[in-house]
């Protein structure tokens, strides 16, 4: 066999002649398949897409599974339950939220509000019963981690869904989609795992900015403190003769309040109009920006689904008060990351450019009101 | 429904960053650092931890973050 192998190689022998004929049929072998079936390409280019798209969901997978195990871990931990509470978390990761109808747009905001409102409080009251040790505000900050695991299993079932279709359906431009976003999923899903880490320990994230300006704010001037509505508080301390109230969520545990009804509710029951109505929030960053970066401007500056934005709003447009905002960027994994130094050192100059504005703008003897947006896990009233 | 198969490489992932404690001495107001604790919290007064200067045994929390790594010039 050798040996013949070894004269088909040989030119002395005509070897050469049958190599090249060889090659030959090789090479007409491909073009014909390429000639019979066009879209040999594309597959060989779906089955490559689909190994790349297995590998990122693996990690995925792997992300998911080390945030579950945080979670049980730390409700193991805190709440000491008498039960694994391992299949209820499984169960509490699924929860959904259904938004509210909005072919008739008329009262949407309080509809949502409500809904939102109630899966908060069942959310909460689910983990509560799954932590009987807890504190309240362990529950809080408990709750977030539940909240960031259900976060990572959406993103997880979403990806796999178009995973699973793709390779199903063969078809390459659905396939192509989510491989096109997978790096920034994946980027999203690494902040997840470090907000686990940082919502199981009480670590104050990027996105406490807002409480943790208002918390300086208020360091050892407060006169009176009173919970405005769920979740919120009012701080109200004096500079230089004008009254300050400060509202924000009771921290340290991770939560944000209600700071739209919360400033609704204390303005309502003033007796005078305050001067001006300031807010302070993390917004989010381009790329390229510098992180703890400080904006100023007018305006409500409060992200999520928009109840308190809108009420803040409505309160301020009816009765004529100025709104002004001051916003620190942040990437959106260093909103949800433990506070990075820049974020805190933005932390003090903001609360500089409060007073400096308020001293400005507000007169001796009226009033203003101050409001620290943000998640305010870590950050105490003082 | 079907599990991804192939398992990923070996590619390592991302540092958890750790954050430090900054706290104030009530007695001499000489600021200190130590690595975060859990349930350290921005303005909680802390009573079990002497002043390294003074000696002080009650000192509050003022910042809690992560340090940024200073670039080499």
């Amino acid at each position: 066999m050798v040996v013949l192998f070894a004269a088909l190689l040989n030119p002395s022998t005509g070897g050469d002649n049958i190599l090249s004929l060889l090659l030959s049929l090789v090479w007409f072998a491909f073009l014909m398949i390429f000639f019979l079936y066009p879209s040999f390409g594309q597959r060989m280019q779906l089955s490559y897409m689909l190994r790349d798209l297995e590998r990122k969901l693996n990690k995925l997978k792997i992300i998911k599974d080390e945030i579950n195990q945080i979670t049980v871990e730390t409700i193991k931990r805190v709440g000491k339950p008498e039960k694994d509470p391992a299949p209820d978390i499984n169960r509490l990761s699924e929860f959904f939220i259904i938004q509210p109808e909005s072919m008739d747009p008329y009262g949407l905001v309080y509809k949502l509000e409500h809904i939102l409102e109630t899966g908060e409080s069942v959310y909460e009251q689910e983990v509560a019963k799954l932590a009987p040790h807890a504190t309240e505000h362990q529950v809080k900050s408990l709750t977030n981690l539940v909240e960031v695991l259900r976060g990572i299993n959406t993103i997880y079932r979403v990806v796999r869904h178009y995973y699973l279709l793709g390779k199903k359906t063969a078809n390459i431009y659905m396939v192509l989609q989510i491989q096109m976003v997978l790096p920034q999923i994946i980027e999203i899903a690494e902040s997840y795992r470090q907000a686990a880490v940082a919502f199981s320990k009480g670590q104050p994230i990027g996105d406490g900015v807002g409480p943790l300006v208002a918390a300086k704010l208020v360091n050892g001037m407060e006169k009176e403190r009173y919970e405005i509505a769920k979740d919120t508080v009012v701080q109200e301390i004096e500079l230089e003769n004008r009254k300050v109230y400060v509202v924000r969520a009771i921290g340290p545990g991770g939560t944000v309040g209600r700071p739209g009804e919360g400033v609704k509710q204390l303005v309502e029951k003033l007796p005078e109009n305050p001067k001006l109505i300031i807010t302070i929030d993390a917004a989010l960053k381009l790329e390229g920006e510098e992180t703890g970066k400080i904006a100023e401007g007018v305006g409500v500056a409060i992200g999520g689904p928009g109840v308190d934005k809108y009420k803040i709003e409505e309160l301020a447009k009816s009765r004529g008060i100025p709104l002004y905002a001051f916003v620190i960027f942040q990437s959106i994994t260093e909103a949800i990351t433990p506070m990075r130094e820049s974020i805190a050192k933005a932390a003090d100059q903001v609360l500089e450019k409060v007073k400096q504005l308020i001293l400005e703008k507000v007169k001796s003897g009226e009033s203003v009101v101050v409001a620290g947006i943000g998640n305010t896990i870590g950050v105490g009233l003082g | 429904m079907s599990e991804p198969s192939i398992m990923m490489g070996g590619r390592s992932r991302e540092r958890t960053p750790e954050p430090l404690t900054f706290l104030k001495c009530l007695s001499c107001g000489v600021e200190n650092s130590r690595p975060f604790k859990e349930n350290d919290y921005v303005l909680k007064i802390v009573e079990d931890e002497k002043c390294p200067k003074c000696g002080g045994t009650r000192s509050k929390i003022v910042n809690i973050y992560v340090p940024e790594k200073k670039e080499s010039k």
